[in-house]
């Protein structure tokens, strides 16, 4: 077979290199992220000699050339187009950006939300196991002790609005600084908290209100406690902002002005219109609710258990309470409570499913706790963590709850309080124990099974064992596509940066490899600083010298003395001559393997021409990988 | 043109920190020198290209000097190696 002319049929068929974003392939397929999927001429390039196949998925397109033959042709089509080769989880990233708007919403939500994740299933397991116990002994609640690991257990909750705005910052590429300010203002404490709202309105109290956009209309001075979706659309909105500002304002005064303009627009429009119109939207799901279930025969319990979990997402399922205290006071049944258990308890099984059933040790270990935090009722850590970003098991959940609220609303269980849910539950259906478990056992059982069939491992489903293994590694997320500029350094590592002549070693503090600095490293990747070419690398593996494209050269040397440890320890992703897109990842290090040796993690990154520069700025102090940590003036 | 032939001793070879004093070493004077280990021939101005060869202890060195001042050059840098590689 020729491999030569495969290649070229396929190239031409694809729309040539001006059609072509990257490539890669794998056992048996070329893979290929393609500007538009339409240009492709995929009647042809079926019949093209040696592709078995043509399909496209995720974003991708894949041509089956079959094993042992797509690598020849790989080869022969990258001479062709001159494209570098690309590592599949590049090649992912770009399809990932074509994917449909509510695709990457949903992804950009579990970005930001598996961050916070520990501190959330913290907080959940306290509050359900806390609220239980209280159930149980309500003297307990008097005491010392109970109310200070309240204020525990609710503080991730109450201040939920600035973790997701710092995560959200991180995920949007702003300030994360900025982005608590914004989180902040949400739950400021001159606001009225969002929890104590529907025991205001029960009592009679008036909200209090604000006039805003010179008397326009009037805001209801309430705060954002326990919401998620208003804060990332306003924390999305405030990187927008400050990365525009950033662009238009000159460097003299940009310090003092793009902060000052971000915070207050985004603060004023959060505040006045994101906030108030998700107000609004609350107040319908609220009356759509209460109208669902006077809906007969189980059927409205089912469908308000359906959109639970949803509203739950939305961060309104705490006006909930409103409904309860409604019912409470009207029949002394508060008939809501086993549709919100049942529905919470579905969403912590389907995950429990996924927990059992995927390899991935790493995801099991999220997706245990979540699931048992969902069993006590706090459903967060299990929807975000897991169920939405699957989708999947999120949907057999709402399912096994709209089953198991049917059942419920049959047996007419109702509670005699309000407050909690699922395993806790029973304390205040004490005269239901029994159709309140045969209701619980119901919605688990669906969900679980659902989920349990239904989940699939993300492997790449096509090619088999032996690619499996590369997409579990999740503590190395892509970093965000940065715009290099020029005679700027960008983060390799993510540390604390120094100045070179701060580094324990007297050959780099005297700069005689070039000035610099030094990064304290919490991380051992080291990334590309910027888009540009390997320049050098060493048998040891420990450095890697970069140049780029207007005449930088840079020396990553990672620990100090670190050659004698022989390349144990470190392993390289890059050779000499690569190119190599900034935020690529070029080497890992073990920092404890470094620290037992007895060597200083310290890593050197010396722009080995500084000479040819008149003036080198550095940013000293924590970075993440990629913030600009120096920057050459001519 | 000089030239001279050098086994290196440094137990490191020329990495990072000797390249780095070499390199110093060789920037005042104004001829061409470079470097040859095999079949690659490198400035030995450029400290990338120079770590990039990845000279180690043992390895035997060609090092060619050709300019105005060659002569001192040569003397400097063959001394340069003696002392420090």
């Amino acid at each position: 077979m020729d491999y030569r002319k495969c290649a070229q049929e396929i190239y031409d068929l694809v729309g040539k290199r001006e059609n072509l974003v990257s490539a890669a392939h794998c056992a048996t397929r070329l893979r290929l992220v393609t500007n538009d999927n339409s240009k492709v001429n995929v009647k042809k390039l079926e019949n093209v000699d040696g592709v078995k196949g043509v399909f496209s998925s995720n974003g991708q397109l894949q041509i089956i050339l079959g094993t042992g033959t797509v690598n020849k042709v790989y080869e022969e089509f990258l001479s062709i187009s001159g494209m570098t080769a690309a590592t599949k989880a590049d090649v992912k990233a770009a399809a990932a950006a074509k994917q449909p708007l509510p695709f990457r919403m949903v992804k950009a939500l579990g970005d930001v939300f598996v961050p916070i994740l520990p501190a959330i299933v913290a907080a959940g397991l306290i509050m359900g196991l806390l609220e239980g116990m209280t159930k149980i002994w309500p003297d307990m609640a008097n005491s010392g002790t109970y109310q200070i690991f309240h204020l525990f257990s609710n503080a991730a909750f109450v201040f939920l609005p600035i973790l997701v705005a710092v995560s959200a910052a991180r995920v949007f590429g702003g300030n994360i600084f900025l982005g608590a300010v914004i989180g902040m203002i949400m739950v400021h404490t001159d606001l009225v908290n969002a929890w104590s709202v529907a025991g205001m309105i029960e009592n009679g109290q008036a909200i209090p209100q604000a006039d805003v956009w010179f008397g326009l209309y009037k805001i209801n001075m309430t705060g954002y406690q326990g919401h998620v979706i208003p804060v990332i659309i306003a924390v999305w909105f405030m990187c927008f902002i400050e990365k525009k500002l950033h662009k238009i304002i000159p460097e003299m005064i940009d310090l003092f002005v793009t902060p000052l303009v971000t915070v207050l627009l985004t603060g004023y429009l959060t505040l006045t219109i994101f906030g108030p119109i998700f107000s609004k939207l609350e107040e319908w799901v609220l009356v759509g609710v209460q109208w669902l279930i006077t809906i007969p025969w189980g059927i409205g319990a089912a469908l308000a258990a359906l959109v639970y979990p949803l509203t739950v997402i939305c961060g309104i399922h705490h006006m909930y309470n409103t409904v309860e205290i409604g019912m409470i006071s009207n029949t002394g049944l508060n008939t809501w409570m086993p549709i919100a258990s049942s529905a919470n308890f579905a969403q912590g099984a389907a995950c429990f499913a996924v927990a059992l059933k995927t390899k991935d040790k790493k995801f099991k270990s999220m997706a245990l706790p979540s699931s048992f935090s969902a069993f006590l009722g706090i459903t967060e850590p299990a929807i975000f963590g897991v169920n939405l970003r699957l989708m999947r098991p999120l949907i057999c959940g709402m399912i096994g709850g709209a089953v198991g609220a049917a059942v419920g609303s049959v047996f007419g269980i109702g509670a005699t309080a309000y407050g909690v849910t699922g395993l806790f539950g029973f304390l205040i259906t004490t005269r239901f124990a029994l159709q309140y478990a045969i209701m619980l056992a119901v919605s688990f059982a669906v969900a679980f099974i659902l989920s349990w069939i239904l989940h699939k491992d993300k492997t790449d489903e096509d090619d088999g064992s032996a690619e499996a293994s590369e997409d579990t590694s999740e503590d190395s997320p892509a970093l965000p596509e940065i715009t290099c500029e020029k005679g700027k350094v960008y983060a390799p590592i993510k540390g604390n940066v120094i100045p070179s002549a701060k580094i324990p070693d007297e050959t780099f503090a005297a700069g005689v490899l070039g000035e610099g600095i030094g990064i304290e490293p919490s991380q051992g990747i080291v990334y590309a600083p910027f888009d540009g070419e390997i320049s050098s690398t060493t048998d040891t593996k420990h450095a890697i010298g970069v140049s780029s494209p207007d005449g930088m050269e840079l020396l990553i040397h990672v620990g100090v003395n670190t050659v004698a440890m022989n390349g144990d320890g470190f392993e390289l992703f890059c050779a000499e001559g690569d190119k190599v897109k900034a935020g690529q990842k070029l080497m890992t290090f073990d920092i404890e393997k470094i620290k037992s040796a007895g060597y200083s993690t310290t890593t050197a990154v010396l722009v080995t021409n500084s000479d040819d520069y008149s003036e080198l700025d550095i940013k000293e102090g924590v970075c993440e990988p990629l913030d600009c940590v120096v920057t050459c003036k001519e | 043109m000089k030239q001279f032939s050098y086994t290196i001793t440094d137990p490191v070879g020329i990495h990072a920190r000797p390249a780095g004093i070499l390199v110093k070493a060789v920037k005042p004077f104004e001829s061409t020198c470079k470097i040859t280990k095999g079949d690659k021939t490198v400035d030995l101005r450029k400290l990338m290209a120079l770590m990039g060869m990845g000279i180690k202890c043992g390895d035997t060195v060609q090092v060619t000097i050709e300019g105005p001042d060659e002569d001192t050059a040569a003397e400097t840098i063959e001394k340069f190696f003696k002392d420090n590689l």
